[in-house]
Protein backbone atom coordinates (compact mmCIF):
# COMPACT_ATOMS: atom_id res chain seq x y z
CA UNK A 1 0.00 0.00 0.00
CA UNK A 2 2.53 2.62 1.29
CA UNK A 3 4.42 1.65 -2.05
CA UNK A 4 1.66 2.37 -3.73
CA UNK A 5 1.14 5.79 -2.70
CA UNK A 6 5.03 6.42 -3.51
CA UNK A 7 4.48 5.80 -6.72
CA UNK A 8 1.42 7.52 -7.30
CA UNK A 9 2.91 10.48 -5.45
CA UNK A 10 6.21 10.32 -7.64
CA UNK A 11 3.50 10.35 -11.19
CA UNK A 12 1.40 13.17 -9.24
CA UNK A 13 4.75 15.35 -8.93
CA UNK A 14 6.07 14.36 -12.03
CA UNK A 15 3.17 15.03 -13.75
CA UNK A 16 3.29 18.81 -11.98
CA UNK A 17 7.00 19.35 -13.20
CA UNK A 18 6.02 18.40 -16.31
CA UNK A 19 3.42 20.69 -17.48
CA UNK A 20 5.52 23.26 -15.48
CA UNK A 21 2.72 25.40 -14.55
CA UNK A 22 2.62 28.31 -12.45
CA UNK A 23 -0.53 28.98 -10.93
CA UNK A 24 0.66 32.46 -9.83
CA UNK A 25 1.37 33.03 -13.72
CA UNK A 26 -1.79 31.62 -15.18
CA UNK A 27 -3.91 34.08 -13.34
CA UNK A 28 -2.34 37.13 -14.36
CA UNK A 29 -2.50 35.30 -17.50
CA UNK A 30 -6.07 35.77 -16.81
CA UNK A 31 -5.98 38.80 -15.63
CA UNK A 32 -4.53 39.99 -18.76
CA UNK A 33 -7.56 38.25 -21.01
CA UNK A 34 -10.19 39.76 -18.32
CA UNK A 35 -8.88 43.26 -18.90
CA UNK A 36 -8.82 42.66 -22.52
CA UNK A 37 -12.37 41.47 -23.32
CA UNK A 38 -14.96 42.56 -20.27
CA UNK A 39 -17.03 45.23 -20.30
CA UNK A 40 -16.18 47.13 -16.78
CA UNK A 41 -16.50 50.54 -15.56
CA UNK A 42 -14.26 50.68 -12.33
CA UNK A 43 -12.70 53.91 -10.01
CA UNK A 44 -9.41 53.52 -8.24
CA UNK A 45 -6.92 55.00 -5.81
CA UNK A 46 -3.10 55.53 -6.38
CA UNK A 47 -1.86 56.46 -3.28
CA UNK A 48 2.13 57.64 -3.45
CA UNK A 49 3.38 58.18 0.11
CA UNK A 50 0.82 61.55 1.39
CA UNK A 51 -0.48 62.31 -2.53
CA UNK A 52 -3.41 60.36 -3.72
CA UNK A 53 -4.67 60.44 -7.55
CA UNK A 54 -8.10 59.05 -7.78
CA UNK A 55 -8.30 57.71 -11.54
CA UNK A 56 -11.92 56.50 -13.22
CA UNK A 57 -10.99 53.38 -16.10
CA UNK A 58 -13.78 52.26 -18.21
CA UNK A 59 -13.38 49.06 -20.49
CA UNK A 60 -15.71 48.33 -23.38
CA UNK A 61 -15.43 45.17 -25.85
CA UNK A 62 -17.99 45.92 -28.52
CA UNK A 63 -17.62 43.59 -31.18
CA UNK A 64 -14.21 43.33 -32.45
CA UNK A 65 -13.43 46.96 -30.71
CA UNK A 66 -11.68 47.68 -27.94
CA UNK A 67 -12.37 50.79 -26.51
CA UNK A 68 -10.60 51.69 -23.12
CA UNK A 69 -10.33 55.13 -21.22
CA UNK A 70 -8.61 56.07 -18.55
CA UNK A 71 -8.63 59.64 -16.41
CA UNK A 72 -7.33 61.37 -13.49
CA UNK A 73 -9.89 63.41 -11.85
CA UNK A 74 -8.15 65.61 -9.39
CA UNK A 75 -6.07 68.67 -10.91
CA UNK A 76 -5.33 69.52 -14.22
CA UNK A 77 -6.39 65.96 -15.02
CA UNK A 78 -4.92 63.76 -17.82
CA UNK A 79 -7.19 61.85 -20.71
CA UNK A 80 -6.47 58.50 -22.12
CA UNK A 81 -8.34 56.92 -24.91
CA UNK A 82 -7.26 53.81 -26.37
CA UNK A 83 -9.10 52.34 -29.19
CA UNK A 84 -7.73 49.24 -30.71
CA UNK A 85 -4.62 49.70 -31.27
CA UNK A 86 -4.04 53.68 -31.17
CA UNK A 87 -3.89 55.49 -27.54
CA UNK A 88 -4.72 59.05 -27.81
CA UNK A 89 -3.22 61.08 -24.77
CA UNK A 90 -5.12 64.53 -23.50
CA UNK A 91 -3.17 66.67 -21.80
CA UNK A 92 -3.71 70.02 -20.13
CA UNK A 93 -1.38 72.27 -21.97
CA UNK A 94 -0.14 70.32 -24.80
CA UNK A 95 -2.45 69.15 -27.96
CA UNK A 96 -3.77 65.59 -27.91
CA UNK A 97 -1.36 63.21 -29.25
CA UNK A 98 -1.24 59.53 -30.48
CA UNK A 99 0.50 56.59 -30.10
CA UNK A 100 0.53 53.05 -32.36
CA UNK A 101 0.49 50.68 -29.09
CA UNK A 102 -2.13 47.96 -27.73
CA UNK A 103 -1.81 49.38 -24.25
CA UNK A 104 -2.48 52.66 -22.32
CA UNK A 105 0.94 53.65 -19.78
CA UNK A 106 -1.47 54.74 -16.88
CA UNK A 107 0.10 54.58 -13.66
CA UNK A 108 -0.79 50.44 -13.78
CA UNK A 109 2.67 48.45 -15.97
CA UNK A 110 1.59 48.00 -18.67
CA UNK A 111 3.21 44.52 -19.31
CA UNK A 112 0.74 43.17 -16.97
CA UNK A 113 -2.04 43.59 -19.80
CA UNK A 114 0.19 41.40 -21.82
CA UNK A 115 2.63 38.67 -22.13
CA UNK A 116 4.03 38.84 -18.38
CA UNK A 117 6.54 35.57 -19.73
CA UNK A 118 9.18 37.87 -21.02
CA UNK A 119 9.79 39.34 -16.93
CA UNK A 120 10.23 35.39 -16.67
CA UNK A 121 14.08 36.11 -16.87
CA UNK A 122 14.09 39.32 -14.15
CA UNK A 123 10.91 38.45 -12.02
CA UNK A 124 9.66 35.14 -10.13
CA UNK A 125 5.90 35.29 -9.78
CA UNK A 126 4.47 33.79 -6.32
CA UNK A 127 0.67 32.92 -4.82
CA UNK A 128 -0.12 34.92 -2.19
CA UNK A 129 -2.59 34.28 0.46
CA UNK A 130 -6.43 35.06 -0.10
CA UNK A 131 -8.23 38.18 1.04
CA UNK A 132 -11.03 40.41 0.47
CA UNK A 133 -10.04 43.50 -1.58
CA UNK A 134 -13.13 46.30 -2.74
CA UNK A 135 -16.00 44.21 -1.14
CA UNK A 136 -14.30 40.91 -3.19
CA UNK A 137 -12.45 37.87 -2.74
CA UNK A 138 -8.65 38.30 -3.80
CA UNK A 139 -6.07 36.20 -4.29
CA UNK A 140 -2.85 38.08 -4.03
CA UNK A 141 -0.18 37.47 -6.71
CA UNK A 142 3.56 38.59 -6.19
CA UNK A 143 6.13 39.76 -9.09
CA UNK A 144 9.40 39.23 -7.27
CA UNK A 145 12.78 40.76 -8.48
CA UNK A 146 15.05 38.50 -8.84
CA UNK A 147 17.63 40.45 -7.11
CA UNK A 148 17.84 44.03 -5.11
CA UNK A 149 17.96 46.68 -7.68
CA UNK A 150 14.27 46.66 -8.62
CA UNK A 151 10.94 47.42 -6.47
CA UNK A 152 8.58 43.92 -6.22
CA UNK A 153 5.18 44.20 -7.41
CA UNK A 154 2.00 42.38 -5.69
CA UNK A 155 -1.03 42.34 -7.28
CA UNK A 156 -4.84 41.46 -6.02
CA UNK A 157 -6.66 39.45 -8.75
CA UNK A 158 -10.18 38.69 -8.18
CA UNK A 159 -11.42 35.10 -7.66
CA UNK A 160 -14.24 35.79 -9.84
CA UNK A 161 -14.26 37.88 -12.72
CA UNK A 162 -9.61 37.59 -12.57
CA UNK A 163 -10.18 41.33 -13.10
CA UNK A 164 -7.55 43.48 -11.02
CA UNK A 165 -8.16 45.02 -7.23
CA UNK A 166 -5.46 46.28 -5.70
CA UNK A 167 -1.43 46.71 -6.85
CA UNK A 168 1.61 47.46 -5.17
CA UNK A 169 5.02 48.40 -5.20
CA UNK A 170 6.60 47.08 -2.08
CA UNK A 171 10.23 47.18 -1.14
CA UNK A 172 12.46 44.55 0.25
CA UNK A 173 11.70 45.66 3.12
CA UNK A 174 8.15 44.65 2.67
CA UNK A 175 7.15 48.25 2.31
CA UNK A 176 4.38 49.16 -0.24
CA UNK A 177 5.54 52.41 -1.58
CA UNK A 178 2.94 53.14 -4.12
CA UNK A 179 -0.69 51.47 -3.85
CA UNK A 180 -3.24 51.27 -6.26
CA UNK A 181 -6.67 50.35 -4.81
CA UNK A 182 -10.17 49.89 -6.60
CA UNK A 183 -13.13 51.57 -4.87
CA UNK A 184 -15.46 50.57 -6.80
CA UNK A 185 -16.20 48.31 -9.74
CA UNK A 186 -18.87 47.07 -11.89
CA UNK A 187 -18.56 44.17 -14.58
CA UNK A 188 -21.60 44.65 -17.26
CA UNK A 189 -22.87 42.50 -20.13
CA UNK A 190 -22.79 45.58 -22.47
CA UNK A 191 -20.68 48.06 -22.52
CA UNK A 192 -21.14 51.76 -20.70
CA UNK A 193 -22.73 53.83 -23.59
CA UNK A 194 -20.83 56.81 -22.28
CA UNK A 195 -17.50 54.64 -23.63
CA UNK A 196 -19.28 54.39 -27.04
CA UNK A 197 -19.41 57.45 -27.58
CA UNK A 198 -15.82 57.18 -27.95
CA UNK A 199 -16.35 55.73 -31.72
CA UNK A 200 -17.93 58.70 -32.66
CA UNK A 201 -14.57 60.94 -32.04
CA UNK A 202 -11.80 61.73 -34.53
CA UNK A 203 -8.37 61.63 -33.43
CA UNK A 204 -5.22 62.54 -33.86
CA UNK A 205 -3.39 60.65 -36.12
CA UNK A 206 -0.69 58.41 -34.25
CA UNK A 207 3.11 59.94 -34.93
CA UNK A 208 5.18 57.55 -36.83
CA UNK A 209 7.68 55.03 -34.78
CA UNK A 210 10.33 57.19 -35.17
CA UNK A 211 8.90 61.12 -34.90
CA UNK A 212 9.27 61.07 -30.93
CA UNK A 213 13.34 60.25 -31.52
CA UNK A 214 15.44 63.60 -31.84
CA UNK A 215 18.71 63.29 -33.59
CA UNK A 216 19.93 59.93 -32.69
CA UNK A 217 23.67 61.01 -32.85
CA UNK A 218 24.44 61.06 -29.08
CA UNK A 219 24.25 57.44 -28.67
CA UNK A 220 28.00 57.89 -27.65
CA UNK A 221 28.21 60.95 -25.82
CA UNK A 222 28.11 59.46 -22.60
CA UNK A 223 28.67 56.11 -21.58
CA UNK A 224 26.59 54.77 -18.75
CA UNK A 225 28.41 52.34 -16.97
CA UNK A 226 26.18 50.44 -14.81
CA UNK A 227 22.38 49.13 -15.11
CA UNK A 228 20.63 46.39 -13.37
CA UNK A 229 20.61 43.23 -15.21
CA UNK A 230 17.94 43.10 -18.20
CA UNK A 231 17.41 46.43 -18.71
CA UNK A 232 18.10 47.45 -22.49
CA UNK A 233 18.44 50.59 -24.29
CA UNK A 234 15.19 51.90 -25.89
CA UNK A 235 16.70 54.87 -27.43
CA UNK A 236 18.50 57.41 -26.93
CA UNK A 237 18.51 60.87 -28.52
CA UNK A 238 19.20 64.68 -27.33
CA UNK A 239 16.20 66.94 -27.30
CA UNK A 240 14.70 70.42 -25.51
CA UNK A 241 12.29 69.65 -22.51
CA UNK A 242 8.94 71.22 -22.98
CA UNK A 243 8.57 72.30 -19.64
CA UNK A 244 12.29 74.52 -19.17
CA UNK A 245 13.35 74.22 -22.97
CA UNK A 246 16.32 72.64 -21.59
CA UNK A 247 18.32 70.65 -23.72
CA UNK A 248 19.25 67.07 -22.47
CA UNK A 249 21.03 63.94 -23.41
CA UNK A 250 18.29 61.36 -23.55
CA UNK A 251 18.26 57.98 -22.50
CA UNK A 252 15.54 55.53 -22.10
CA UNK A 253 15.90 51.84 -20.58
CA UNK A 254 13.39 49.14 -19.68
CA UNK A 255 13.42 45.76 -18.39
CA UNK A 256 9.94 45.12 -19.86
CA UNK A 257 8.33 46.20 -16.51
CA UNK A 258 9.97 49.31 -15.52
CA UNK A 259 11.18 52.66 -17.16
CA UNK A 260 14.49 54.06 -16.10
CA UNK A 261 15.49 57.66 -17.91
CA UNK A 262 18.88 59.06 -18.22
CA UNK A 263 19.37 62.75 -18.47
CA UNK A 264 22.37 64.42 -18.94
CA UNK A 265 22.55 68.07 -18.75
CA UNK A 266 24.71 71.25 -18.57
CA UNK A 267 25.60 71.75 -15.07
CA UNK A 268 23.49 74.33 -13.24
CA UNK A 269 24.88 77.43 -11.59
CA UNK A 270 25.47 77.47 -7.91
CA UNK A 271 26.02 74.49 -5.38
CA UNK A 272 24.61 71.72 -6.64
CA UNK A 273 24.10 68.76 -4.44
CA UNK A 274 23.41 65.40 -5.50
CA UNK A 275 20.31 63.53 -3.97
CA UNK A 276 17.05 61.52 -4.58
CA UNK A 277 13.83 62.26 -4.01
CA UNK A 278 10.76 59.83 -4.24
CA UNK A 279 7.10 59.82 -5.15
CA UNK A 280 5.43 56.70 -4.58
CA UNK A 281 7.33 54.13 -6.09
CA UNK A 282 9.40 56.65 -8.06
CA UNK A 283 12.70 57.66 -7.69
CA UNK A 284 14.41 60.79 -8.94
CA UNK A 285 18.09 61.42 -8.58
CA UNK A 286 20.08 64.22 -9.10
CA UNK A 287 23.95 63.53 -9.47
CA UNK A 288 26.63 66.70 -9.68
CA UNK A 289 29.05 65.02 -12.21
CA UNK A 290 31.66 68.04 -12.28
CA UNK A 291 30.90 69.33 -15.70
CA UNK A 292 27.45 68.25 -16.36
CA UNK A 293 24.64 66.99 -14.10
CA UNK A 294 23.20 63.24 -14.64
CA UNK A 295 19.45 63.16 -13.54
CA UNK A 296 18.08 59.24 -13.45
CA UNK A 297 14.11 59.14 -12.83
CA UNK A 298 12.64 55.84 -12.82
CA UNK A 299 10.26 53.57 -10.52
CA UNK A 300 13.92 51.66 -8.84
CA UNK A 301 14.83 51.68 -5.47
CA UNK A 302 17.18 55.07 -4.93
CA UNK A 303 19.98 52.96 -4.49
CA UNK A 304 19.58 51.95 -7.88
CA UNK A 305 19.15 55.50 -9.40
CA UNK A 306 22.44 56.34 -7.38
CA UNK A 307 24.58 53.96 -8.77
CA UNK A 308 23.34 54.37 -12.47
CA UNK A 309 23.82 58.26 -12.46
CA UNK A 310 26.93 57.54 -10.50
CA UNK A 311 28.00 54.95 -13.40
CA UNK A 312 27.87 58.14 -16.04
CA UNK A 313 31.15 59.17 -17.66
CA UNK A 314 31.96 60.99 -20.64
CA UNK A 315 32.46 58.46 -23.20
CA UNK A 316 36.32 58.78 -24.93
CA UNK B 1 -57.98 111.15 -35.74
CA UNK B 2 -61.11 110.24 -35.40
CA UNK B 3 -60.60 107.02 -34.92
CA UNK B 4 -58.71 107.01 -32.54
CA UNK B 5 -61.05 109.77 -30.70
CA UNK B 6 -64.18 106.70 -31.19
CA UNK B 7 -61.65 104.16 -29.79
CA UNK B 8 -60.46 106.33 -26.35
CA UNK B 9 -64.33 106.85 -25.96
CA UNK B 10 -65.22 103.12 -26.29
CA UNK B 11 -62.20 102.21 -23.90
CA UNK B 12 -63.45 104.16 -20.91
CA UNK B 13 -67.10 102.78 -21.59
CA UNK B 14 -65.59 99.61 -21.24
CA UNK B 15 -63.38 100.27 -18.54
CA UNK B 16 -66.36 102.09 -16.24
CA UNK B 17 -68.71 99.14 -17.68
CA UNK B 18 -65.78 96.61 -16.14
CA UNK B 19 -66.04 98.40 -12.69
CA UNK B 20 -69.31 97.92 -12.32
CA UNK B 21 -69.95 101.86 -12.96
CA UNK B 22 -72.04 101.67 -15.37
CA UNK B 23 -74.44 99.12 -16.79
CA UNK B 24 -73.96 96.51 -18.94
CA UNK B 25 -76.10 97.07 -21.75
CA UNK B 26 -76.98 94.56 -24.34
CA UNK B 27 -74.77 94.19 -27.06
CA UNK B 28 -72.02 96.80 -26.25
CA UNK B 29 -69.58 94.14 -25.42
CA UNK B 30 -69.68 92.37 -28.13
CA UNK B 31 -68.54 95.07 -30.24
CA UNK B 32 -65.32 95.41 -28.30
CA UNK B 33 -62.59 94.08 -29.23
CA UNK B 34 -62.38 90.37 -26.79
CA UNK B 35 -58.42 90.91 -26.33
CA UNK B 36 -59.25 94.26 -24.98
CA UNK B 37 -61.36 93.33 -22.77
CA UNK B 38 -59.38 90.49 -21.52
CA UNK B 39 -56.66 93.27 -20.52
CA UNK B 40 -58.97 95.46 -18.77
CA UNK B 41 -60.64 92.22 -17.21
CA UNK B 42 -57.20 91.69 -15.97
CA UNK B 43 -56.24 95.04 -14.59
CA UNK B 44 -59.69 95.10 -12.77
CA UNK B 45 -58.64 91.91 -11.22
CA UNK B 46 -55.32 93.01 -9.86
CA UNK B 47 -56.59 96.02 -8.40
CA UNK B 48 -59.11 94.40 -6.19
CA UNK B 49 -56.95 91.29 -5.80
CA UNK B 50 -55.51 93.30 -2.30
CA UNK B 51 -58.79 93.58 -1.34
CA UNK B 52 -60.68 90.76 -1.92
CA UNK B 53 -57.73 87.78 -1.46
CA UNK B 54 -58.65 86.46 -4.61
CA UNK B 55 -55.79 84.64 -7.03
CA UNK B 56 -55.11 85.65 -10.20
CA UNK B 57 -53.98 83.09 -12.84
CA UNK B 58 -51.75 84.84 -15.54
CA UNK B 59 -50.88 81.24 -17.03
CA UNK B 60 -47.61 82.31 -19.13
CA UNK B 61 -45.90 79.00 -19.42
CA UNK B 62 -46.47 78.86 -23.26
CA UNK B 63 -44.63 81.87 -23.53
CA UNK B 64 -41.31 80.83 -21.70
CA UNK B 65 -41.44 77.22 -23.34
CA UNK B 66 -41.31 79.07 -26.47
CA UNK B 67 -38.60 81.28 -24.97
CA UNK B 68 -36.37 78.50 -24.04
CA UNK B 69 -36.78 76.91 -27.09
CA UNK B 70 -34.70 79.68 -28.62
CA UNK B 71 -32.38 80.20 -25.32
CA UNK B 72 -28.41 78.87 -26.20
CA UNK B 73 -27.62 75.99 -24.79
CA UNK B 74 -24.94 76.08 -21.85
CA UNK B 75 -24.24 72.91 -20.55
CA UNK B 76 -26.03 70.42 -22.69
CA UNK B 77 -25.88 66.44 -20.88
CA UNK B 78 -27.91 65.08 -23.59
CA UNK B 79 -25.06 66.20 -26.20
CA UNK B 80 -24.65 62.23 -26.83
CA UNK B 81 -27.54 61.34 -28.38
CA UNK B 82 -28.77 64.52 -29.41
CA UNK B 83 -26.47 66.20 -31.10
CA UNK B 84 -24.69 63.29 -32.65
CA UNK B 85 -25.10 63.21 -35.92
CA UNK B 86 -24.66 66.69 -36.49
CA UNK B 87 -21.13 66.52 -34.75
CA UNK B 88 -19.84 63.75 -37.19
CA UNK B 89 -21.17 65.56 -40.36
CA UNK B 90 -19.24 68.39 -39.12
CA UNK B 91 -15.81 66.25 -38.57
CA UNK B 92 -16.27 64.37 -41.65
CA UNK B 93 -16.70 67.58 -43.47
CA UNK B 94 -14.04 69.32 -42.26
CA UNK B 95 -11.89 65.94 -42.70
CA UNK B 96 -8.86 66.59 -40.74
CA UNK B 97 -7.52 64.61 -37.87
CA UNK B 98 -7.30 67.12 -35.46
CA UNK B 99 -9.14 66.51 -32.45
CA UNK B 100 -9.78 68.94 -29.62
CA UNK B 101 -13.76 68.47 -29.06
CA UNK B 102 -13.58 65.78 -26.18
CA UNK B 103 -15.96 68.07 -24.45
CA UNK B 104 -17.19 65.67 -22.58
CA UNK B 105 -14.06 65.27 -20.48
CA UNK B 106 -11.59 67.96 -21.31
CA UNK B 107 -8.63 68.84 -19.01
CA UNK B 108 -8.99 71.31 -17.26
CA UNK B 109 -6.33 73.41 -18.99
CA UNK B 110 -6.31 76.67 -16.65
CA UNK B 111 -4.41 74.31 -14.28
CA UNK B 112 -1.20 74.83 -16.14
CA UNK B 113 0.94 72.32 -14.12
CA UNK B 114 0.58 68.54 -14.09
CA UNK B 115 -0.16 67.07 -10.56
CA UNK B 116 2.42 65.08 -10.89
CA UNK B 117 4.83 67.63 -11.63
CA UNK B 118 3.68 69.96 -8.60
CA UNK B 119 4.14 67.02 -6.32
CA UNK B 120 8.13 67.08 -6.87
CA UNK B 121 8.23 71.51 -5.78
CA UNK B 122 11.41 71.04 -3.78
CA UNK B 123 11.59 73.21 -0.72
CA UNK B 124 14.99 72.48 0.32
CA UNK B 125 17.81 70.61 -0.27
CA UNK B 126 18.93 68.27 2.59
CA UNK B 127 22.08 66.03 2.56
CA UNK B 128 21.93 63.52 5.81
CA UNK B 129 24.25 64.40 7.80
CA UNK B 130 27.72 62.69 6.87
CA UNK B 131 29.61 62.54 9.71
CA UNK B 132 31.78 59.66 11.09
CA UNK B 133 30.21 56.25 12.28
CA UNK B 134 27.16 57.32 8.99
CA UNK B 135 26.96 54.53 6.61
CA UNK B 136 28.34 55.30 3.30
CA UNK B 137 25.11 54.06 1.40
CA UNK B 138 23.02 56.50 3.00
CA UNK B 139 22.14 58.98 0.21
CA UNK B 140 21.10 62.32 0.83
CA UNK B 141 17.63 63.38 0.75
CA UNK B 142 15.60 66.21 -1.34
CA UNK B 143 13.62 68.11 0.70
CA UNK B 144 10.19 68.45 -0.93
CA UNK B 145 6.80 69.50 -0.22
CA UNK B 146 4.11 67.09 -0.04
CA UNK B 147 1.24 67.92 -2.75
CA UNK B 148 -1.69 69.87 -0.79
CA UNK B 149 -4.04 72.22 -1.96
CA UNK B 150 -1.54 75.32 -0.05
CA UNK B 151 1.42 73.87 -2.01
CA UNK B 152 3.04 76.46 -3.76
CA UNK B 153 3.36 74.85 -7.37
CA UNK B 154 6.33 75.13 -9.81
CA UNK B 155 6.50 78.49 -11.34
CA UNK B 156 7.40 78.30 -14.59
CA UNK B 157 8.18 81.93 -15.30
CA UNK B 158 12.10 81.98 -15.18
CA UNK B 159 12.42 85.30 -13.08
CA UNK B 160 15.83 85.39 -11.69
CA UNK B 161 15.16 85.66 -8.04
CA UNK B 162 17.57 88.14 -7.42
CA UNK B 163 17.36 89.45 -4.19
CA UNK B 164 18.16 85.40 -2.87
CA UNK B 165 20.55 83.66 -5.05
CA UNK B 166 19.67 80.47 -3.03
CA UNK B 167 15.78 80.87 -3.97
CA UNK B 168 16.40 81.04 -7.47
CA UNK B 169 18.87 78.56 -7.20
CA UNK B 170 16.06 76.06 -6.26
CA UNK B 171 13.85 77.00 -8.32
CA UNK B 172 16.20 76.21 -11.56
CA UNK B 173 16.62 73.22 -9.58
CA UNK B 174 12.56 72.94 -8.96
CA UNK B 175 11.85 73.34 -12.31
CA UNK B 176 14.64 71.02 -13.84
CA UNK B 177 12.72 68.10 -11.86
CA UNK B 178 9.54 68.79 -12.83
CA UNK B 179 10.56 68.86 -16.46
CA UNK B 180 12.53 65.71 -15.92
CA UNK B 181 9.73 63.98 -14.47
CA UNK B 182 7.34 64.79 -17.23
CA UNK B 183 9.47 63.74 -19.62
CA UNK B 184 10.10 60.11 -18.02
CA UNK B 185 6.23 59.85 -18.05
CA UNK B 186 5.93 60.87 -21.71
CA UNK B 187 9.12 58.81 -22.93
CA UNK B 188 7.51 55.76 -20.64
CA UNK B 189 4.39 56.10 -23.41
CA UNK B 190 6.32 54.47 -25.78
CA UNK B 191 8.45 52.53 -23.95
CA UNK B 192 6.50 49.32 -24.78
CA UNK B 193 5.26 49.92 -28.38
CA UNK B 194 9.80 51.10 -28.77
CA UNK B 195 10.42 47.34 -26.98
CA UNK B 196 8.07 45.38 -29.30
CA UNK B 197 9.18 46.77 -32.20
CA UNK B 198 12.71 45.37 -30.94
CA UNK B 199 11.74 42.25 -30.25
CA UNK B 200 9.92 41.57 -33.54
CA UNK B 201 13.29 43.35 -35.39
CA UNK B 202 15.20 40.52 -33.09
CA UNK B 203 12.58 38.16 -34.09
CA UNK B 204 12.95 38.49 -37.86
CA UNK B 205 16.87 38.17 -37.36
CA UNK B 206 16.68 35.55 -35.79
CA UNK B 207 14.45 34.01 -38.75
CA UNK B 208 16.98 34.98 -41.18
Amino acid sequence: MKVITFVLSLVLSFNVFANDTNPAKDLLLNMANAVHTRNFDASFVVVKGKAMEPYRWVHAKQGETELEHLSLLNGAGLEMVRVNDQVTYFEPQSQPYSINTDSIAGPIPEVLFKDIEALSSQYDFVLGGKGRIAGRAAQLVRIESKDEYKYNYWIWLDTESSLLLKAAYVNHQGEALEQLQLTHISVTEQPAPMILEVLNRNFPTPLPGNALEGEKSNATNWRIGWLPNGFKLLKSDRHKLDLNNELTDYYLYSDGFVEISVFVQRPLPGRRLSGSLTSGATTIYVHNGGNFDVSVVGNVPSQTAKAIAESVTRAL
Amino acid sequence: MTKAHVNKLDSETLSALLDGEQHLAEGKISDQDVATFGRYALIGDAMRAQKNNNDIHIDISDNIALALESEPVYADFTQSTANKAPDTERSEAQQDNKVVAFNWRKPVAQLAIAASVAMFAIVGVNTLPQGAGEQESEIPLLQTTPLTGMASPVSYSSEPALENAEQGLRELQQQRIGALVLEHQRQARVAHSLQTAQNSDKAQEGKN
